[in-house]
């Protein structure tokens, strides 16, 4: 037996997830009570975009005096007479910034407050020189964010609507609900995960919870596609049962599953590290820190909830029962001594069905077609003798 | 069977893709202004950004037609500003100003509802003159139109014209017609209280006094001296009123109280007695052709009991004149010529602009809806270009990392898809500065993020493609019989995650609010060009790859494990199963 890793690389890994549904069906349950109790004890950690007030910011680079988060406080202490929410050092170089945040100040308080800071600091502009502009401020009051989530709970909605519909479309009925539970689970685990750890909740938060759900379908997509391929034509065979096929799809996918979402993680990082390293908290760190665990969520549940889950509602189908009892008993004959039969000597590997071929080949028919119709006549000669090398391998006799 | 690999014309994909960039590019450099940097969002440059959101009783959506009259008159405002690139976008409940540069701060009040209300005149017009209201009685204004005969000063009651037009009561005016020039209110100068909720029903109270201490304070001192009930004091502030300069009462007024106002040009001043009626009390104004069929006419039209004080008071006070006063300045004094229960006439020697104009003030100069601010942003130039910055390192980051990825992962593959992810983004560049310059898109640091995250998906459509190519060679083909197979599969499942991605995208896009309609934006947009890129230049490139000795190198390509396996494959089922090697596809 090849490594782990050889075997992941090379998609023969026989990995038994399927079997092993009931175990993951715990922990997943498991995490996602813990979540949701989470959610509704702890609650969430809700930026000023969701409770109003003010922010100020302003880089630290080219002040007359070092700023630091104390000088800053005893500024607006005095300026404004109150203590200021939040004072924080964020970002690097250049690019460093002061960030206070407060109850929402009013005008006076504001001017008061920037002539203040800029009495103390004066923070340069990009040109270089000092200048009360180069202090930023924003404030928000309250209801703003209760607007971006009532509107997301709106896209969300739709989104689901709109998904169910493509996946019926796309795919058979049990496969849309199971893509739609891994679905919730990751919306529910990536909500779960920020009330526990308690990172702050942006609209930017709410937004990038949304486009989760994107990923998470997409690496569902991409198994049950391959699903759906090993198990065309299986109803008439009685070499495996659905569960076998749908883990063998699994394994066979696993590698890309990973790379997929390894690959949409990696900018997503790149974003996170630069987010947070060079500007500190914002929009881009927001983003990407829910991106990241959204991903990540959605990579595991594609993989250890969906397709389980897929074949537990497979299996409520009589016929697919009835299958899978057609090879129970075709392996228990074939376990008889003498009694070998050439159809189950090859367990573990893929079976595309014939089914798959032809369709395949048509494809490939009319992709030749059309570049046949659209290109110049190839050249004699060539294509023959290309032809027997490239057929071979199918190891199909036409017959 | 009928598979013939390396049957597409490669050539023929690359070309059309050369096409799309060179159309791309020429429109970049050949259209417009031939700026080829996209537009960028405040955050990114600098700049104000206010989202106002409009109030209406139920919490329902505000009617369409209000919301758009609403964006009209903040959109003069914003004008008014005189800052270039502003810009007021309607978005759903929403209207979010933009107002680039570090002279945005205005903008914050641009959304105050201005107050219209009608008072009865009680003295003057005196002509306004930069000196103290000694001078003759000269327009100073060029903005005032000549042929306005301003009326006697010394004796405003007294008749100066006869009725124009029989039959429907009519009002007259022959002093300070409104000028063409804009006829709005301009922002309150000075830094000003963010707006404050507005009133839903903007009764007659006092309005609070703006928190700047200075701005305060000047109010106090105007208000004492141009609200006074002592007539002594009142024809002093008539005499010492200067129409020139800003006004500090402007939209501060005390409606309970006399007040000595300028008309809207600056060329006359009044002293005016306590509110009559609000703005609101007016449900209607047009203007339409005088009856004569010359010139024009504004006809007004109140609300029940506002017609009912009018038509109170206009039986009572015949041959005066009454102000429309819009924020503290004078819009129109039409003189009363008779009682008028119903509809009302302002007749005056108006040019149909003017007579548009007014009626427009009349109706809208409350703004037809009250909004709140649910978001001021101020970012400097200084955090904006950080952000830029910030960004673009994020998506270098971005990109190296999956380069590195790639390169580690498929070898000289990774090359192809470097190249892919490349020129996507020469691509979406240049989507990006013609969507910029056609719809005026802006790119936000949410857009930016968009695109980041993109990269991903980018990206995930070749990974789909090679690990499809992998499968294939693992049941025994070679690169070149693999390519085309791997193709047709993989771009069954590539299409259906994509429009996935897209789904997500545009449901995003539609319904979020805000700067979250960039990242949405830019996904989506991504999600479609990456499928235009993997058809057009990916498939192609590896298709020609696979004609390569190099890149079919099992050393080189990353597939060798596969390749190798697959040999193997064949190998051992054909040895176990000598005789009936076809029942066994391979592996």
């Amino acid at each position: 037996m090849p490594s782990v890793f050889a075997r992941l690389y090379t998609g023969t890994g026989a990995f038994d997830v399927v079997g092993r549904r009931k175990t993951w069906y715990v922990a997943f349950g498991v995490l996602v009570l813990v979540c949701i109790l989470s959610i509704a004890i702890r609650g969430f950690n809700l930026g000023i975009d969701f409770t109003g007030g003010t922010q100020i910011q302003f880089p630290t680079s080219g002040t007359t005096t070092p700023v630091d988060v104390e000088s800053v406080r005893a500024v607006y202490e005095r300026a404004v007479g109150e203590e200021p929410a939040a004072v924080q050092v964020a970002g690097t170089g250049a690019a460093q910034s002061v960030q206070i945040r407060s109850e929402t100040l009013d005008a006076a308080q504001l001017v008061t407050l920037k002539d203040a800071l800029f009495a103390e600091f004066a923070p340069v502009g990009p040109d270089g020189t000092p200048t009360q502009t180069a202090i930023s401020d924003s404030a928000v009051s309250g209801s703003w964010g209760d607007q971006i989530t009532r509107q997301a709970v709106i896209a969300l909605a739709v989104f689901l609507v709109l998904v169910t519909v493509f996946l019926a479309f796309y795919f058979e009925r049990s496969m849309a609900i199971a893509a739609l539970v891994a679905l919730v689970h990751d919306v529910v685990v990536t909500a779960g995960i920020y009330s526990i750890i308690g990172f702050e909740v942006t609209p930017s938060t709410v937004i990038g919870l949304l486009t989760i759900l994107g990923f998470s379908l997409y690496d569902t997509v991409v198994v049950f596609d391959k699903v759906k391929e090993n198990t065309r034509g299986l109803l008439g065979l009685s070499r495996r049962t659905y569960a076998e096929a749908a883990n063998l799809a699994l394994n066979q996918t696993l590698m890309r599953s990973i790379n997929t979402s390894l690959i949409a993680v990696l900018p997503v990082l790149g974003l996170l590290v630069i987010g947070v390293g060079v500007l500190g908290v914002g929009t881009l760190a927001d983003l990407a820190l829910v991106q990241m665990v959204g991903i990540i969520a959605g990579a595991v549940s594609s993989l250890l909830l969906a397709t389980p889950l897929l074949v537990d509602l497979k299996l409520r189908d009589p016929k697919v029962r009835e299958q899978a009892e057609r090879v129970r008993m075709r392996r228990l004959r074939a376990a008889a001594p003498g009694a070998g039969d050439p159809d189950v000597g090859d367990p573990g590997v893929g079976e595309p069905g014939v089914g798959d071929d032809a369709v395949l080949a048509t494809e490939l028919r009319k992709e030749k077609a059309l570049t046949a119709a659209s290109g110049v006549p190839s050249r004699p000669g060539k294509a023959p003798a290309q032809r027997p090398q490239a057929n071979r391998p199918t190891g199909r006799r036409r017959t | 069977m009928a598979t013939t690999p390396g049957q597409i014309r490669p050539w023929r994909y690359l070309a059309s893709f050369v096409g799309v960039i060179a159309v791309l590019y020429s429109l970049v450099f050949f259209t417009g202004d031939g700026a080829i940097t996209p537009k960028l969002g405040i955050d990114l440059q600098g700049g104000t950004r206010v989202t106002l959101e409009a109030r209406t009783e139920t919490g329902a959506q505000a009617p369409r037609d209000q919301l758009l009259q609403a964006q009209a008159i903040i959109q003069q405002r914003v004008d008014g500003l005189g800052v270039g690139g502003s810009e007021v976008v309607l978005d759903g409940n929403n209207l979010t100003i933009t107002v680039p540069g570090d002279d945005g701060e205005q903008a914050r009040s641009l959304g105050q509802t201005a107050q219209l209300r009608i008072r009865e005149v009680v003295g003057g017009p005196v002509a306004a003159a930069p000196a103290p209201a000694t001078a003759p009685a000269v327009p100073s204004d060029p903005a005032a139109p000549a042929e306005v005969a301003p009326a006697d000063p010394a004796d405003p009651a007294a008749p100066t014209g006869t009725p124009q037009g029989a039959g429907l009561p009519v009002v007259e005016t022959d002093v300070a017609p409104v000028a063409q020039t804009t006829p709005l209110t301009a922002p309150t100068p000075g830094p000003t209280p963010e707006p404050t909720p507005a009133p839903d029903a903007p009764a007659a109270d006092i309005p609070d006094a703006p928190a700047d201490p200075e701005l305060a304070a000047a109010i106090d001192e105007a208000r004492a001296l141009r609200q006074s009930t002592d007539p002594a004091v009142q024809q002093q502030a008539l005499a010492t009123l200067d129409c020139t300069a800003n006004d500090p009462l402007r939209g501060y007024d005390d409606p309970t109280l006399p007040l000595v106002a300028c008309d809207v040009d600056g060329t006359a001043k009044y002293v005016l007695a306590p509110i009559l009626l609000e703005g609101t009390e007016i449900a209607g104004a047009q203007a339409q052709p005088a009856q004569g069929g010359i010139g024009t006419v504004v006809s007004v039209q109140f609300t029940t009991s506002g017609a009912a004080t009018w038509g109170a008071y206009t039986s009572a006070n015949i041959g005066k004149n009454a102000a429309f006063v819009l924020d503290g300045e004078v819009v129109s004094a039409p003189r009363i010529n008779s009682a008028i229960y119903g509809d009302t006439r302002i007749e005056g020697q108006f040019t149909p602009e003017e007579a548009q104009d007014l009626a427009g003030i009349l109706r809208y100069g409350s703004l037809p809806l009250s909004f709140t601010s649910s978001e001021a942003q101020t970012v400097s130039a200084t955090l904006g270009l950080a952000s830029l910055q910030a960004g673009l390192i994020a998506g270098g980051v971005g990109l190296l990392l999956v380069f590195l990825y790639c390169l580690a992962y498929y070898r000289v593959l990774g090359l192809l898809t470097i190249l892919s992810l490349i020129l996507s983004g020469a691509v979406v560049y240049a989507v990006l500065v013609l969507l910029g310059r056609w719809i005026g898109f802006t790119l936000d640091l949410a857009g930016v993020a968009g695109f980041i995250v993109a990269i991903g998906i980018t990206a995930d459509s070749f990974v789909i493609f090679f690990e499809r190519l992998k499968d294939e060679m693992r049941e025994g083909r070679t690169f070149r019989s693999a390519v085309p197979r791997a193709w047709v599969r993989a771009r069954r499942t590539i299409l259906a995650a994509d429009a996935v991605s897209f789904l997500a995208s545009v449901v995003l896009y539609v319904l979020a609010v805000g700067q979250v309609k960039g990242f949405a934006f830019t996904l989506g947009l991504s999600t479609v060009l990456d499928l235009v890129v993997v058809f057009l230049v990916t498939h192609p490139l590896v298709a020609l790859a696979s004609n390569n000795k190099v890149f079919g190198s099992s050393k080189f390509s990353g597939l060798g494990s596969a390749a190798r396996m697959g040999a193997e494959h064949k190998k051992a089922t054909a040895a176990a199963s000598g005789r009936r090697v076809s029942t066994t596809k391979g592996a």
